[in-house]
């Protein structure tokens, strides 16, 4: 068959209605990230990073800290979830410039800077003569408020209700879950934090058909 | 209503799916030409072509930054496009209800 692709070839508007529904969900299966994947990575990890944790800390008494062994997971999951977002998202980006790449870069420099700080305060309230206890708080709900901060402040710009909510979810998460103390934390925080990513990845996957 | 009164930049299959395909980004999202090309499947001189029509119409605007093997040529659609698309999907929408109006139960 002869491919008439870049040709003026006689339209009729059956064709031309076909031709711009295939070329819509083209474009979007290789342009749009895949928002749900992400999100069911990042559920998977977190769930999982910070599980790993709480396995490590549960039954200390006194509370003394993660294990050598369990940050060191926690830190192949992050780094896991991290190739598969820059792969999930170089795949669609590839080639895109304008508005929305700058959007992603200051995010990512927002989110990073955002971590750097986290770490700094933590060494300073160690520094400070906090106990053990409260550096295991504040190094497990930390991280989520950031998260809810970027993630709300990000979909607030774009009026994405969904993930604005699950920013607000998170700060919820992140300010409540210090309650439960040092070693349950990690727990909550889990559970919490990683199926409302699930969760929303679900939603979003059912919506877009992913 | 017929094919003929449809905007004839636009109602060409390749030139079809480049504005659909630019349209699906952002407002204010450009994509590079060897992107684009990869995804028309179509050869440089042929996408090219097509791209100048669009360019001449007002719909599509290209920018090249870079000079030799490094030039990078970024494509994006300009509100006149968005707006053409629309109008166009909006008569090719009532062109099709015309040919095959819903049968009334």
């Amino acid at each position: 068959m002869e491919d008439k692709r870049g040709t003026d070839e006689q339209l009729d508007a059956q064709r031309a209605s076909d031709i711009v529904q295939d070329a819509r969900n083209r474009a979007t299966r290789a342009l749009v990230i895949r928002r749900p994947v992400l999100f069911a990575v990042w559920g998977v990890a977190w769930l999982a990073g910070d599980g790993a944790i709480w396995l490590s800390v549960r039954g200390q008494r006194p509370y003394a800290g993660p294990t050598p062994a369990a940050l060191m997971t926690l830190t192949f999951i992050l780094a896991a979830a991290t190739v598969a977002t820059v792969i999930l998202v170089g795949r669609a980006a590839s080639g895109v410039g304008g508005l929305s790449a700058a959007r992603r870069r200051l995010l990512l420099f927002a989110y990073l800077a955002g971590f750097v700080a986290i770490l700094v305060l933590e060494a300073a309230i160690d520094h400070a003569g906090a106990s053990r206890g409260v550096i295991g708080v504040y190094g497990a709900a930390a991280p989520v408020l950031l998260a809810g901060v970027v993630v709300a402040a990000s979909a607030a710009a774009l009026l994405d209700w969904s993930v604005f909510g699950l920013g607000c979810w998170f700060l919820v998460v992140g300010a409540g879950s210090g309650f439960a103390g040092p070693v349950a934390v990690w727990g909550v925080s889990a559970l919490a934090g990683g199926v409302a990513l699930l969760l929303t990845a679900a939603l979003g996957g059912r919506l877009r058909g992913l | 209503m017929n094919e003929d009164q449809l905007d004839p930049v636009i109602h060409a299959p390749a030139r079809l799916r480049i504005t659909v395909t630019l349209a699906t980004l952002p407002a204010g999202d450009t994509l590079s030409f060897t992107r684009l090309q990869d995804l028309m499947a179509l050869t440089p001189g042929n996408l090219i072509t097509h791209l100048r029509k669009l360019e001449v119409a007002g719909y599509i605007q290209m920018d090249k930054t870079g000079s030799g093997v490094n030039a990078v040529t970024a494509v994006s659609l300009t509100g006149k496009g968005r707006a053409a698309l629309e109008s166009y999907t909006a008569a090719l929408r009532k062109l099709l209800d015309t040919v095959s109006p819903e049968q009334p139960e």
